[in-house]
């Protein structure tokens, strides 16, 4: 094949790419979206298997189809809950990649070019390995922290942002010690150093990120995952690696702004991490949310739910550890024969993944078009009988609103206090991701209703059935 | 001058007319000559002389009425005159126009006869159902009267009140409806039985009119199935659905037949016989008492039990299979029947002589016969004006917008359509980014331009990946993100370019596991956004 029909094809992959973005930004063409996704890359590939000089296509399948065979196998088994984790590994995958392209380009056979090209060349390898090294590290943590291996609150050294700084600046100047470097046999330990502490770096970076801000992580590193690609598209020359690199950096980064914004905070701020210690420390003053907490158990609240005419239900990452959208799914047939108005109302930031609730629900064939945005739905709360909080907690909690020195103060969050009675269920008393006490459990109209998601909301059909 | 003639009709049973002394006035105001036959207005209380009073001739004797007529008005399609031992056809005047409904479809033979006589033939159910021939919607006008009358037939069989009541002799439960279609019958039908105090539930295959139900005050039913399909074919009709639909709607109806009283079908295709909706085990798991009123009847029913004309008792169940409901209010759709016909008549004429412009959509879609040539049916209407789905090619933007206008009030999202980017254009733009990378002059890349060119490729891709996402809807956050992530996986192109030569050395080791986790990253990433999408629904 010669060059121009592979550029075709290049050319043809980077539109394919650019209208999958696009399908994937509606529901009616989320679809399609997804496969102009996969035929692009299909294109992209074979394209790349001809553009191979010399290739040796042997090892290329041996890498290539076990990839393939256990992505698929990894994507087919993968529950639905722990969809933020698999999301998280796969980005550390494209900086791991990243990271092993831009060794390989280094230590391969080099291109004659003059003196000025050959440091760009070595500038563009460095910052390709640099980035790819923070997004494999980086992902790595978020992926622990997903799944709770490492516990979600943020973990802080004293004087962390010194810290980072002297990193970057160590960086900088290995970064120049490696340009400097006569031969690739001198080179190569600068960039492996390099590599070690930009890896560090990204550890550091994300451990410092409180869990209630994950979702913001989780999308920043699929744009560094961009941004890799689009560096080692530098190195090699590739315009197809650069705009598709440049592509969902670009994306990646705008889709944690907008979700930054669903949350009323900085980009900055979150970026720096700490969530839950910055600002003042939770004014005890003010009234420490002690008092009388009121319980129930599932058939009283099955009684309150069947007795309501409207109820709004706030689902957070709880409803989803324990599985338990398909009881939910069924308890809401119950009602809405009894026709019982239900909604469901969806925080910007619920569980550990934006729409993370949303795939949930639609999972349990719950329909869309009784879920809803937090701004469409939060004035109907006090014409509302029964709000029903399962396993959420941050995103419910008042002080937000009322108390300026919480750590949350400000973050826009669902207003369940105004409904007539509400109906809170947790496994216990402990605090949120935030690691904030929340005095909604102890108003007199909110009911507490412990247990695990699953196990009560089984009972409640139980109780509703009988 | 022309002169219209209104004969009597002589279908059995059929009592509307064709024009009352209401629109005689109006016809005489638009410059014809009317005669009426004698006792035409029989069945809706208009005795001869109040024809007279509104300016027309009343003519004693079918043939002679038909012989003076250069236009017929009529309600049924001609039929064989039994009395004189003549066919309708057969007593138009050669050449002359006949108005009415005709049912081209299901009369063949009718136009044939027609056409020898070298008519010119207008279906009143032929007029396209456009927002310009509302006012010519016959139709609708029937469907709305019988609607309302099928509630009325049903209230008639029904042992019980439709309003529930608690009184001192006891609790009544409300009576619970179902209709099947919401057409205009059918949102018809739920405005009367609201009105009767009764529960009130519809389904209908076009998703654009579960708001017209909800406005109407029912519930709409949805369907357990993951797959949506639109049920809305061209011109606004529904049209036939798959097997897996079909399947899902008959369990829907399996189920409601149990808990319901009442049941309204209005289910019709055009140009097919109705489809069978309610099944004889159906029929018999309903409450004894229970009513069906098959609003379908003409076309075979949509209850398998349902005889054309007739009422069946089957198993305490009572069906109605009227045909005539619109004649059973026959003054009242005679009058809306006539104001139709004389807007149609409006239209195809100036100061009483006809002028007929077949390049009028109207005209078209309702000509039949032109002097005796076959005009039926005509070119294929346009899609429907709502929610039309998308087309490749098309915007997905103007579509999407439409149907945001016309389902979804409020405000949504905060970068809501509004700001929704037509993604082709961003193709292209896509295409003009690799054209910069490769038109660059070879002398530029020799002095170091080639990184330049590389560069600017680089932040035009930027932009275009920032205004791509912009519009993302909040639930699509993580199929987007993933969908992203497995694109990035295009890193695999870096690793495959490593894999040069035959010998194993260091730089296609590293290559190697680069291309083995990055495909791990394009298979998961795909599979799992395919996974997510596949079980969103509405």
């Amino acid at each position: 094949m010669n060059q121009s029909l592979i550029t075709i094809a290049y050319i043809a992959a980077s539109a394919l790419f650019i209208l999958s973005l696009g399908g994937l930004s509606q529901q009616s063409t989320a679809r399609r979206g997804n496969l102009y996704g996969i035929l692009g890359m299909l294109i992209a590939l074979v394209a790349t298997v001809f553009a191979m000089k010399d290739g040796n296509y042997a090892v290329l399948a041996a890498a290539l189809i076990p990839g393939l065979v256990i992505g698929a196998i990894l994507a087919a088994r993968v529950q639905m809950t722990s969809m933020p984790e698999l999301v998280a590994m796969l980005h550390s995958f494209v900086g791991l990649a990243a990271v092993l392209v831009g060794f390989a380009t280094y230590l391969g056979p080099h291109k004659a070019m003059s003196s000025g090209e050959h440091t760009l060349h070595l500038v563009e390898i460095f910052l390709g390995v640099a980035i790819g090294s923070v997004t494999f590290t980086g992902s790595v943590i978020a992926f622990l922290k997903l799944r709770g291996t490492i516990g979600g609150k943020p973990f802080m050294l004293p004087g962390r942002h010194l810290i980072n700084l002297i990193m970057l600046i160590a960086t900088v100047a290995l970064g120049a010690a490696f340009l400097m470097s006569p031969d690739t046999a001198a080179g190569q330990w600068p960039l492996i150093i390099a590599t070690v502490l930009t890896g560090i770096l990204g550890v550091h970076f994300i451990m410092a990120i409180g869990g209630a801000d994950m979702p913001v992580v989780v999308s920043m590193l699929n744009s560094y995952s961009g941004w890799a690609a689009a560096a080692a598209g530098f190195m090699l020359g590739n315009d197809l690696l650069i705009i598709t690199g440049a592509l969902v950096g670009a994306s990646g980064a705008i889709l944690s702004y907008i979700m930054c914004q669903g949350m009323n905070r900085s980009f900055v701020s979150v970026m720096l991490g700490g969530f839950g210690t910055e600002g003042g420390t939770p004014s005890t003053a003010t009234g420490e949310p002690q008092g009388e907490v009121h319980s129930v158990e599932a058939a009283g609240a099955a009684e309150l739910l069947l007795d309501a005419k409207k109820i709004i239900i706030v689902p957070g990452y709880g409803l989803a550890v324990a599985q338990a959208q398909h009881s939910l799914a069924e308890v809401c047939k119950i009602l809405k024969e009894k026709g019982v108005e239900i909604k469901f109302a969806i925080h910007p930031v619920a569980g550990r993944l934006p729409g993370h609730m949303n795939v949930l629900l639609a999972e349990a064939n719950i329909p869309y078009d009784i879920v809803f945005e937090m701004d469409e739905v939060n004035d109907d709360f006090p014409t509302t009988d029964v709000a029903w909080v399962i396993g959420a907690n941050d995103i419910v909690n008042p002080s937000a609103m009322d108390d300026p020195g919480s750590p949350i103060a400000g973050m826009p969050v669902l207003h369940v206090w105004e409904s007539r009675t509400c109906i809170v269920m947790k496994r216990g008393m402990a605090s949120g991701y935030a690691g904030v006490d929340n005095p909604l459990f102890y108003k007199d109209n909110t009911l507490m209703l412990f247990g695990d998601a699953k196990k009560v909301v089984d009972e409640i059909l139980t109780a509703m059935r009988g | 001058m022309t002169t219209i003639g209104i004969p009597k009709e002589i279908h059995p049973g059929e009592k509307r007319v064709a024009a009352t002394p209401q629109t005689i006035l109006k016809l005489k105001k638009l410059g014809f000559d009317v005669v009426v036959e004698s006792h035409a207005g029989h069945g809706i209380n208009a005795i001869d002389s109040e024809y007279r009073e509104a300016g027309a001739t009343v003519i004693d004797g079918t043939k002679e009425l038909w012989a003076a007529s250069d236009v017929i008005m009529k309600v049924r399609p001609p039929e064989e005159n039994k009395a004189l031992g003549v066919h309708e056809a057969d007593l138009l005047k050669e050449g002359a126009t006949l108005i009415g409904f005709v049912w081209p479809a299901q009369h063949k033979d009718l136009l044939n006869r027609l056409a020898k006589r070298k008519a010119t033939v207008f279906g009143m159910d032929c007029v396209p159902r456009i927002t310009r021939a509302q006012k010519m919607d016959t139709l609708s006008a029937m469907a709305n009267i019988a609607g309302y009358r099928a509630i009325i037939e049903a209230a008639n069989h029904f042992p019980r009140f439709f309003t529930g009541q608690i009184t001192a002799a006891g609790k009544i439960d409300p009576a619970k409806v179902l209709i099947i279609g919401a057409g205009v019958a059918g949102l018809s039908a739920i405005g009367a039985a609201k009105g009767l105090g009764a529960i009130v539930r519809a389904f209908d295959p076009r998703s654009a009119t579960k708001d017209q139900v909800a406005s109407m005050g029912a519930e709409f039913l949805d369907l357990d199935i993951k797959e949506k399909e639109e049920g809305e074919g061209k011109g606004g009709y529904a049209k036939q659905m798959s097997d897996d639909f079909l399947k899902a709607e008959m369990a829907l109806f399996a189920a409601q037949a149990m808990q319901v009283d009442i049941i309204v079908t209005t289910a019709l295709i055009p140009g097919k016989p109705a489809p069978k909706l309610i099944t004889t085990g159906m029929v018999e798991s309903m409450k004894p008492g229970s009513v069906i009123v098959d609003l379908a009847a003409e076309q075979g029913g949509n209850c398998a039990l349902t005889e054309p004309g007739k009422i069946v008792h089957h198993k305490g169940v009572t069906i109605v299979g009227y045909t005539d409901l619109p004649s059973r209010m026959a003054s009242m759709s005679s009058q809306l029947y006539g104001a139709t016909i004389v807007a149609l008549i409006a239209d195809l004429s100036k100061e009483g002589i006809l002028e007929i412009n077949l390049d009028d959509e109207v005209v078209r879609g309702a000509i039949v016969l032109h002097d005796g040539k076959m005009m039926w049916p005509p070119p294929a209407p346009a899609t429907p004006p709502t929610a039309a789905p998308p087309e490749p090619g098309v915007p997905t933007k103007s579509s999407a917008a439409v149907a945001a206008a016309s389902t979804k009030k409020s405000g949504g999202h905060g970068h809501g359509e509004s700001n929704g980017i037509n993604p082709w254009v961003l193709a292209f733009g896509g295409l003009v980014l690799f054209g910069i990378g490769f038109l660059v002059p070879s002398e530029v890349k020799a002095a170091g331009g080639d990184t330049l060119s590389h560069l600017t490729v680089f932040i035009l891709a930027c932009f275009v990946g920032f205004q791509v996402v912009w519009s993302v809807k909040p639930a699509l956050h993580t199929p987007l993100m993933s969908v992203t992530n497995a694109i990035s996986g295009i890193i695999l192109v870096g690793g495959m370019l490593q894999l040069v030569g035959t010998e194993l050395s260091v730089t296609t080791i590293l290559g190697a596991i680069a291309v083995l986790v990055a495909a791990i990253n394009i298979a998961g990433g795909f599979l799992v956004t395919n996974r997510m999408l596949a079980m969103f629904r509405k």
